[in-house]
């Protein structure tokens, strides 16, 4: 059984509290909370989009397979240039390939953890298979996290029915857990036929209602939800408060320029945000590529 | 009962107990070792196995309602277990005997399950409370078997002690609600479960007793080696018989649950069957080594079970196949020993004959042959070494039905039909003698068939069909000879089609399909028994196996029509109805869809308008039959199946239809597939889309060698500017020397440092000038090279284009598709038309053939701008080169082993809607803009490009429940709550009230009269609503409303603009200033801004003097109903005009004459005389405007055809 403190710094993770995990004071480096909770920190801030607080963060001498990965993964994201890239990938691989030999020093966890990590960098490379295979999806793990990500994957290559496949099979050994709700309901994100989006919006009124802590990452969570429920009015009330917590969030902010853009908000008002949006950054405005690659 | 039919055997440890599943074909089997086994006995698979009890289990019952199964062993204990597939698992256990449980069964409608056991007690347990309710005691040595009454409150039970008691439980049901009140204590139970009878008579121990289904029967099994059937009355029971005759203990017995029969099976290694009347032994079955254990019946089927020391076997007593004869509408056939007819459109059922005395009681007749000239049957039996009898039906049934026995004519044979109107054929097996007699049944001729012979069939007139053990023979009985010989297993059922040209022979697990000679015939193959067929109108061959409805075609496809709980006999096949006799013999009917094989049909008869019949009035779409066309070399009509695009792409290329190939292509976008695509171009001889396919894949080279042979030479040109700024000298001298481009040689030349090859090649070209300077450039003078010796002009020469092909295709036949593509692009457009995405251009037909040209032409340049040219502009362009490149494998990125993308939502947005806006949301421009095309006749999609992105824009978003993965695109949905993915539609972005309301923003800024703003206004909302997805009827009026009013205001308000522009520019144009005033107040405006249009043109006409035009208008502003103040003013221009009725300008105005006003020159177009119109909007132009872009809105072609807004969905 992991400790209140684990618990609540994954549950952090988990729901995209990332600037609140990110400001969490680590335990003593001899508690065996230690590593783990320094590991959500890390990747807090990798998806936060600040990789380089990782190197500072993660001794450079650190034996641990797990915190080896997430360094990796730090300097994946954080890299420009490719050799960059396909050298902490290459790492990453390695790693993988380590803990699949026979050796006593890493337990389950880490092993889990290192497969999580990779996945996920080979996702952000687009090496979908690779990430599946790493994954190890469709197989008989118990890794709820892998499990997470492999049902993302599959909801990007529109396979609504792989997602689910994975989803329940994890259904039967992780009981309740967080995550695995946070799966079911990004399952019905996608999925045609959702009983209009009941299991996301319960799932995301649930979490803002949980009292042990607060993200704007949910709020945008719940008012992409409600974009999709079609209540437009109450979406935009999300995404104007997640964006007073967290100013200039793109992920939000892209959100709030769909929505001003369909009926029931002002005229032109959606077009302002486009303008705004569009010059900029355009790698954390997915929408932004994928309309220029539209351009008649 | 000659027959005892063994269906299903398996081998195992000593088998206890067995059960029937009630509905499915299931057996549960307990074994010796603890093991309990569920078998599938139809198909013979073991389904599962459940293995928690230790030592032997001996009882086992299934629920006959629910999915439960209940075992007892020798550990004391009893098990419940949930029987469905999914959570085959121990429910739980009861616990309370305290030796061995020896039987256990559910009661069948209380939660009650019954035991017995060592302990001598008999016990009653709640399944739901899971305690013991009873426990029943009496007896004084082991309890063998307990059983409830089917019906009554009764348990009857057997004992070791030599008894059967019968025990009243009627006061268990009573008090079950307060049972529960003290579990534990067992003194409570005794007052409502008291033994009844105790009936004595065995002198060894009982092993079996069971209650008669229906009569107040038992019956008992004991080891003194008798079968005893005891009545019992209110009062008492009492011993009626024994069956004597097993001469080892009997373990079991058990009542047919139909027949008055009994089937018991003992340590003597047999089962026997008894007659109950009589009590004599009808038939044993003897195995060899195994002694039998246990028996049981089916609850509703002809099926038996037992259990013998090495496994099971599955048996049933007679067969069920029900003799049959289809003349007309009318089904002659037998059930329970009476000859009937069924007629198939009345369903009246009349009982006609009895067969009651004819052959053994127990055996049911096996064949009917119909004769209807003398309305005479002819029914063979099995019993008695086989026996057939002739018999004549009666007309009409009055009273009671007569028996064959009184005139009908008997004889011995194994097989008997009639082969003609006054002959009939028997068959005897065993002197293989064919004797052909007349009805009256003496022998007219006597055949010696020329084979073994089995059984005979009708083979048409005047032949048999004889079925031998390896073939069947079609045998001329007149001229005793021998017409065919087919090879197959023995033939047990021949079906003729109606009109005697089909044959169908079937075996136990082929079908053999004939014509009537035999002389083609073709095998199907099939694992599962066959068990009947018939022959629908449409020369498709229905048959039935053990499980399925299945179809096949005379060239021998097969296929499954629908799965069967039971097997059933199939009679006849009418549309799509089947007529079949269940096992029962009862005649049911069974609706299918025949649409499948119907469509194989027609695509083997090459029955096009069939097929494309087929296609529109059903949902015919499918892998499977995708995969057939292409298999069948149809690949073509498969290609308007097909939705994925990969499929797509190498069916287009198998076909060689390149445009859809080229789409696919473009969608696909991978180097294979565009190489491909280049390469069947290339075979048919169509450089545009080779040129395009060798664009995309950067092949520089072929591309310049494509440019040579087609003669494009301004194209070479332009290869040598890429080829520059791709700095390659070798590929910049190729495109040189192919475009005859000799400066451009030279310059190549003197770039990488080949200075003396520049010079001489500047000096064979006569260019003396540029080789001087080449000379001056290498520092050296013409006395340098003088040792050069003079190569003399070069007579080399570029070969002149004689036929100029840059700019055609090489022509191909455009047969084949075009019935096709034009029938499905025509015909299904208010359908369901995934495909038409694909082939838009084809879909109009020739009239509109030359616009696709022109509109594919406005596409092309644009691509090759963006795609292949685009290294044009020289270094800068490097990069998105690089980007492109990044991004393709990223695009391509393989996918795992079964996790290829599935299908897109914006794919299937496409697919379900006819909309351009829904294109546009899907991201699927070009199909988008092909549907403006189609609908609209738009050709100018540049001034749309906003409203495209904005909309695609809006209808996603982007989020990544994952904050750490990059986010998923999800799809914003029109209605969230729809639930079929052949309705998902995007969400509407656009609609009539948002652009209602914009159109009021005009109305103010008309009135506000800032024209260009509301000019502006009118043409965005013109822009918009081709954007917009209508879903009623009154909807799309609504919208055409819209579309006619804003076009209206849009023309009032350019006609006034052009009018202040004349006056601006030449103040001296009155007369055009005049006439476009007159105009503007021709417009359908709403009244207040007609008011406006008149006042204005009052003004400007009273000012020009022309005082009696100006009273007109000044009328028509009178009607309107104007402001007190302003028809004032209106009364007194009207009085001006009549005081003064001369108009000083002479205008080109005749408001008598109806008249429109061409868009594009202002001008009227009186009624009458031609015009052209827009496409969209209907505005009205002078003729000479066809083919031009429509001024008002520069989006569409005049003239050109258009399909208009497609119906709502």
């Amino acid at each position: 059984m992991e400790s209140s403190e684990l618990y609540h710094a994954k549950q952090q993770f988990i729901l995209g509290a990332y600037s609140s995990l990110i400001d969490l004071t680590l335990p003593d480096p001899n508690s065996p909370d230690h590593n783990p909770i320094l590991l959500y920190k890390a990747r807090a801030h990798i998806a936060s989009g600040s990789p380089k607080w990782v190197t500072e963060l993660v001794p450079a001498d650190t034996e641990d397979v797990s915190l080896k990965a997430v360094t990796a993964l730090a300097r994946y994201r954080q890299a420009t240039e490719d050799a960059d890239k396909d050298s902490a990938l290459e790492e990453l691989r390695d790693l993988c390939v380590e803990i699949e030999g026979e050796d006593g020093s890493t337990d389950e966890r880490q092993k889990a953890l290192v497969r999580v990590i990779a996945g996920t960098a080979f996702v952000w490379a687009g090496e979908i298979e690779e990430a599946l295979e790493t994954l190890g999806a469709g197989t008989s793990h118990e890794n709820l996290e892998a499990v997470a990500i492999t049902v993302q994957i599959y909801l990007s290559i529109n396979r609504t029915d792989l997602a689910t496949k994975e989803f329940n099979r994890a259904k039967r050994w992780a009981e309740d857990d967080l995550l695995l709700q946070l799966i079911e309901s990004s399952i019905d994100l996608v999925k045609i036929g959702n009983d209009a989006y009941s299991n996301p919006n319960s799932f995301y009124n649930e979490q803002l209602g949980n009292p042990s802590l607060t993200s704007p990452h949910l709020l945008t969570a719940r008012g992409v939800t409600r974009l999709l429920r079609g209540e437009i009015p109450a979406a935009k009330s999300d995404f104007e408060e997640a964006l007073s917590q967290k100013p200039g969030d793109p992920e939000t902010f892209a959100a709030l320029t769909v929505a001003s853009s369909l009926p029931g908000s002002k005229r032109g008002e959606g077009e302002q945000f486009w303008k705004y949006v569009s010059p900029r950054r355009i790698e954390v405005f997915p929408f932004v590529l994928t309309c220029g690659r539209l351009v008649i | 009962m000659s027959v005892m039919l063994t269906k299903f055997e398996s081998k195992s440890n000593r088998v206890k107990g067995l059960a029937f599943h009630p509905t499915q074909p299931l057996l549960a089997a307990s074994l010796h070792n603890g093991s309990v086994q569920l078998w599938n006995y139809r198909m013979g698979v073991l389904v599962d196995r459940f293995e928690e009890h230790e030592g032997p289990v001996r009882g086992v019952d299934i629920h006959p309602s629910r999915p439960l199964l209940v075992t007892g062993g020798d550990d004391y204990k009893i098990r419940v277990w949930d029987l469905r597939p999914q959570s085959r698992r121990c429910l739980f256990t009861l616990h309370g005997h305290l030796d061995y449980v020896r039987s256990v069964q559910f009661h069948h409608e209380m939660p009650w399950i019954l035991s017995c056991s060592d302990d001598q007690t008999i016990r009653i347990w709640n399944s739901t409370s899971r305690n013991c309710i009873a426990i029943l005691t009496g007896h004084s040595h082991y309890v063998f078997s307990a059983r409830f009454h089917p019906k009554e409150d009764l348990i009857v039970s057997a004992s070791m002690d030599q008894t059967v008691r019968v025990w009243d439980i009627s006061g268990l049901r009573k008090s079950t609600p307060n049972s529960n009140a003290a579990p534990g204590t067992f003194d409570t139970f005794d007052n409502f479960s008291t033994v009844k009878y105790v009936m004595e008579g065995h002198d060894r121990g009982v092993n079996f007793a069971m209650f008669h289904p229906t009569l107040p029967l038992i019956i008992s099994a004991a080891d003194d080696r008798q079968i005893k059937i005891w009545r019992m009355s209110e009062t008492k029971a009492w011993e009626v018989d024994a069956c004597r005759g097993h001469f080892n203990n009997v373990s079991c017995a058990v009542f047919h649950p139909k027949h008055e029969l009994i089937v018991s099976c003992g340590e003597d290694k047999t089962v026997r069957v008894w007659d109950l009347a009589k009590r004599t032994a009808i038939q044993t079955f003897r195995r060899e080594h195994d002694r039998f254990w246990f028996l049981a019946a089916h609850p509703n089927l002809n099926l038996f079970a037992a259990g013998h020391d090495n496994g099971l076997i599955v048996f049933k007593l007679e067969r069920e196949r029900p003799p049959f004869a289809l003349h007309g509408d009318t089904l002659y056939y037998i059930r329970d020993k009476y000859v009937r007819s069924y007629d198939l459109n009345t369903g009246s059922d009349i009982g006609l004959l009895s067969v009651r005395k004819f052959g053994s009681p127990y055996v049911p007749p096996r064949t009917l042959s119909f004769n209807p000239a003398e309305r005479a049957v002819l029914v063979t039996v099995s019993s008695d070494n086989g026996l057939y009898e002739l018999a004549s039906l009666p007309t009409n049934v009055v009273g009671e039905v007569k028996d064959s026995s009184v005139d009908g004519k008997r004889g011995s044979g194994n097989s008997a039909i009639f082969v003609a109107r006054n002959r009939f054929a028997v068959l005897n097996k065993t002197t293989q003698l064919i004797e052909v007699r007349d009805l009256s049944n003496s022998i007219v001729k006597s055949i010696k068939p020329p084979v073994q012979t089995n059984e005979i069939f009708y083979g048409g007139t005047a032949s048999l069909i004889l079925s031998s053990t390896a073939s069947v023979v079609l045998y001329d009985i007149q001229q005793q000879k021998v017409i065919a010989e087919v090879n197959t297993p023995p033939v047990k059922y021949v079906v003729w089609n109606a009109d005697g040209s089909l044959v169908a022979l079937l075996s136990k697990h082929t079908i053999t399909i004939a014509n009537r000679n035999f002389s083609q015939h073709c095998l199907i193959h099939e694992t599962i028994r066959i068990k009947s067929g018939a022959w629908d109108d449409a020369g498709v061959f229905i048959y039935s196996t053990l499980n399925h409805i299945k179809y096949c075609l005379a060239q021998g496809d097969h296929g499954v029509i629908c799965t069967l709980d039971n097997p059933v006999y199939l009679t006849r096949v009418k549309g799509k109805t089947i007529h079949c006799l269940d096992r029962s013999a009862r005649p049911r009917t069974i609706t299918f869809d025949p649409t499948e094989y119907r469509f194989k049909l027609a695509l083997i008869k090459n029955n096009h308008e069939e097929m494309l019949y087929i296609i529109r009035t059903s949902n015919l779409i499918g892998q499977s039959v995708i995969a057939y066309l292409q298999q069948k070399g149809f690949p073509e009509i498969a290609l308007h199946f097909v939705e994925d695009k990969k499929t797509r792409f190498d069916l287009a290329i198998e076909c060689g239809n390149l445009e859809v190939a080229s789409e696919m292509a473009k969608a696909i976008d991978r180097p294979e597939c565009w190489e491909r695509l280049a390469q069947q171009a290339l075979k048919q001889g169509n450089h545009k889309i080779v040129e395009k396919a060798y664009q995309q894949t950067k092949k520089f080279e072929n591309l310049s060698f494509l440019y040579l042979i087609t003669g494009s030479t301004e194209k070479l040109s332009k290869m040598q500017k890429i080829a520059d700024a791709r700095g390659d000298p070798m590929s910049r001298f190729q495109n040189a020397l192919y475009a005859g481009d000799v400066l451009g040689r030279i310059n190549v030349l003197k770039d990488v440092g080949l200075h003396p090859l520049a010079y001489l090649t500047a000096k064979t070209n006569g260019l003396d000038e540029v080789a001087s300077e080449i000379l001056e450039a290498a520092g050296l003078s013409e006395s340098d090279v003088d040792d050069v010796p003079d190569f003399g002009r070069s007579t080399l020469q570029l070969p002149p284009v004689i036929t100029p092909t840059a700019a055609l295709n090489w022509p191909s036949i455009a047969a084949g598709e075009s019935f096709w593509d034009k029938a499905l692009a025509n015909g299904l457009e208010g359908v369901e038309v995934p495909y038409t995405n694909g082939d838009a251009v084809g879909a109009g037909a020739a009239a509109s053939a030359a616009l696709d040209e022109w509109a594919r032409e406005e596409e092309i340049p644009e691509e090759i701008d963006e795609g292949g040219w685009d290294l044009d502009a020289g270094g800068e362009d490097a990069e998105p080169i690089a980007a492109e490149e990044e991004e393709a494998p990223a695009e391509v990125a393989d996918l795992g082993a079964g996790a290829t993308p599935g299908i897109s939502e914006t794919e299937i947005w496409t697919r379900n809607s006819p909309f351009a806006a829904d294109h546009v949301a899907a991201g699927s421009f070009d199909t988008a803009m092909q549907l403006l095309h189609r609908q609209f006749g738009v050709v100018n999609f540049s001034l749309l490009k906003p409203l495209f992105l904005s909309t695609y824009r809006s209808s996603h978003a982007y989020f990544s429940p994952l904050g750490t993965l990059p986010p998923l695109q999800l799809h914003i949905r029109r209605n969230p709550s729809e639930s079929s993915p052949s309705r998902v539609l995007p969400v509407a972005v656009r609609t009539l009230q948002s652009i209602r309301a914009e159109l009021t923003e005009g109305f103010r800024a008309l009135s506000g009269s800032k024209l260009p703003e509301a000019q502006s206004i009118y043409r965005s909302v013109l822009y918009e609503l081709l954007l917009v997805a209508v879903s009623s009827d009154k909807e799309a009026k609504e919208w055409r409303d819209l579309v006619t009013m804003a076009r209206e205001y849009l023309l009032g308000v350019s006609i006034e603009l052009e009018r202040r522009r004349v006056i601006a520019e030449d103040p001296s144009n009155a007369k055009r200033n005049l006439e476009l005033a007159a105009y503007f107040t021709h417009c359908q405006l709403q009244p207040p801004h007609l008011q406006i249009a008149l006042r204005s043109a009052i003004l400007i006409f009273s000012k020009a003097n022309n005082n009696g035009t100006a009273a007109k208008f000044a009328r028509r502003l009178l009607d309107l109903n104007p402001d007190p103040k302003i028809a004032a003013n209106a009364r007194q221009r009207i009085a001006a005009g009549e005081r003064n009725p001369r108009d000083a300008v002479e205008v080109d105005y005749d408001q008598f004459t109806e008249f429109e006003i061409c868009a594009a020159t202002y001008t009227p177009i009186y009624k009458g005389s031609s015009s052209v119109r827009c496409p969209y909007t209907d505005a009205a132009y002078l003729p000479e405007f066809a083919g031009k872009l429509d001024a008002l809105l520069q989006l569409t072609e005049l003239g050109a055809p258009a399909s208009g807004l497609p119906a709502p969905r």
